[in-house]
């Protein structure tokens, strides 16, 4: 059976959704929309080279197939979740089974539409989405970009789906980079932050294990804060610190060691690094 | 400000010949090198010497000071209970506030703190702060905080004299001319000081307002984070502040002899008492009529 193929008359409970390559990416947009319950599971199907990475999805009651292909005549909305490197060949793969109906949502990092819309029939609905890990907990931050075929339809099915799995927001295509560098990688500027205050706290005679779970918890409690009162993060910080208090002296340790320029420099260097690999 | 008829000001200073005097007398300010006179025509009296003349000058005018007094000391690191234990051998009950204030009053933009001392009624302080809030800004403060005040605005003019020369060095090396560079970086700093002042908003978000993504002013901002700005900011006016609590336990000791003190001074002193070795530097009081 295919999908019903009319724009922005998709409705999601009955979509069938495929993912092209199984990995860890693929495995947290997939988990997310099913703990969100927005998508049955008997309505995913995944490929993938080996069964290394399909038990998982077996298991969470998902359809598994070695067939690309396959994906494509039975999906209508396909993720396209390979690496980079292999995508262009699994697009020639692929293209004899594109047709007018399908919605292709391309995950790889680096891949431009142009080149997604260069290697697919002309016309396809085409959009490139740049989640990030934490999409795994329902707490993902992920932006999307359309392609020249893919219209207001499209980008709100793709939007009302993926909001089940975090925050995801239409961008220009030229976001796509920064977001990588402030957010795709960005969790991991937190995970190193978190295990230095943890280590901190080691430091200061707590033991290590319960430190870890404060410092996740201090960052959790910040990032609601900032996203419920909408307020400045300069103004929340004012708020924490009593004058002549513990908070500023600790303050001026972090500005001392020039966090924030190191911070930006970070999400600079990541960036600049996607925009490399996507001229590779 | 238009507080006060200039002739109702009195200023004394051993020293005639300094630019400040002719200055003073330009304006019409009453001028006399005694300070028992300018204490005997005043009832508000601002004690402007520098921090170790202070015990000085307590000891020279003590015994003239009135119940009607109100002794104002403008000295960095001298405290009210230092002012008050002097002069207390004079008299019993005096009035004491302790201020501190900056430059900028010059333009009627100063930043001004006071704290009461024991005998000062709040209508003492009224008073005062309606006198410094001619000149700016004015509010009261517990006297423990006067050291941090000192470290932010009392030394803050020069931190902004600093930065507005470095700007206009930025200009000058990218082309402007140096008057202008000068004049436009000082008109920048003046905005957003007034727009911070005016707004609701924090400096953290005006700052944001005028960073327009992948822009000019973000990549300026990069280099000074990357110079640790924000913390040379944090430890200057922390510097500040430890060194006037320094000064003031020095004095608190007593530590400043005699011999601290510029010998010229000394030398054009007229020696009132044996145990004064030396009269004070410029004094500026108000005089106020009550009556």
């Amino acid at each position: 059976r295919r999908g019903r193929g009319s724009e922005g008359s998709m409705e999601a409970a009955e979509l069938r959704v495929g993912f092209v390559g199984a990995g860890r990416m693929a495995g947290g947009l997939a988990r997310g929309l099913l703990r969100a319950g927005k998508v049955p599971a008997s309505s995913i199907l995944a490929s993938a080279p080996s069964d290394k990475n399909l038990d998982a999805w077996r298991e969470s009651g998902c359809r598994t197939t070695h067939c690309n292909l396959e994906v494509l005549q039975e999906s209508t909305l396909v993720f396209l979740a390979t690496k980079p490197h292999i995508l262009p060949g699994v697009l020639q793969e692929i293209r004899p089974a594109v047709g007018p109906h399908h919605i292709v949502v391309s995950l790889a990092a680096g891949v431009t539409l142009q080149t997604l819309q260069r290697l697919l029939p002309a016309g396809t609905k085409v959009l490139r989405l740049m989640p990030n890990l934490p999409c795994v907990v329902q707490a993902g931050a992920m932006v999307f970009a359309r392609g020249t075929g893919a219209g207001d339809g499209e980008a709100t099915l793709l939007k009302s789906l993926l909001s089940s799995c975090g925050l995801c927001e239409e961008v220009p295509e030229s976001y796509i980079n920064i977001h990588t560098g402030l957010s795709g990688s960005g969790v991991a500027y937190v995970y190193l932050f978190a295990e230095a205050l943890a280590e901190g706290a080691v430091k200061m005679g707590m033991p290590g294990g319960l430190a870890s779970r404060i410092a996740a918890q201090t960052l959790l409690g910040a990032a609601k804060m900032m996203l419920e009162t909408g307020e400045h993060p300069a103004k929340l910080r004012g708020d924490v610190c009593t004058p002549g208090g513990t908070t500023i002296h600790a303050l001026h340790q972090l500005e001392k060691g020039a966090l924030r320029a190191t911070v930006m420099n970070a999400v600079e260097a990541a960036t600049n690094r996607a925009c490399d690999v996507a001229k590779d | 400000a238009g507080v006060l008829a200039a002739h109702k000001i009195t200023a004394s200073s051993p020293d005639t010949d300094l630019p400040t005097v002719s200055g003073l007398r330009k304006i019409g300010v009453n001028f006399t090198v005694s300070n028992k006179d300018t204490v005997k025509s005043s009832d508000v009296l601002f004690l402007a010497v520098k921090p170790p003349i202070i015990p000085f000058i307590l000891d020279e005018v003590g015994p003239d000071i009135e119940p009607r007094h109100i002794v104002v000391s403008c000295a960095a690191g001298v405290t009210i209970n230092s002012i008050e234990k002097k002069l207390s051998t004079f008299c019993p009950t005096p009035k004491v506030i302790r201020c501190m204030t900056n430059t900028p009053v010059i333009v009627r933009e100063g930043a001004t703190v006071y704290a009461t001392g024991t005998h000062a009624d709040v209508e003492d302080g009224k008073l005062l702060e309606q006198l410094m809030a001619s000149v700016g800004f004015c509010t009261e403060v517990e006297e423990d905080l006067i050291d941090a005040v000192t470290g932010l605005s009392g030394s803050g003019p020069a931190y902004a004299f600093t930065a507005l020369d470095a700007l206009a060095d930025g200009g000058v090396k990218m082309g402007l001319p140096r008057r202008l560079a000068v004049r436009l970086g000082a008109q920048a700093l003046l905005g957003a000081a007034k727009m911070l002042l005016e707004s609701e908003q924090h400096p953290g978000q005006l700052k944001d307002n005028v960073c327009s993504p992948g822009g000019a002013t973000i990549h300026a901002l990069h280099f000074l984070e990357s110079g640790g700005f924000r913390s040379l900011l944090i430890n200057a006016v922390e510097a500040s502040c430890i060194r006037t609590r320094e000064l003031q336990h020095l004095a608190d000791q007593e530590k400043i002899s005699p011999a601290a003190i510029k010998k010229t001074l000394l030398d054009k002193v007229k020696l009132e008492s044996p145990s004064l070795s030396l009269e004070s530097t410029s004094k500026v009081s108000l005089f106020t009529n009550k009556s």
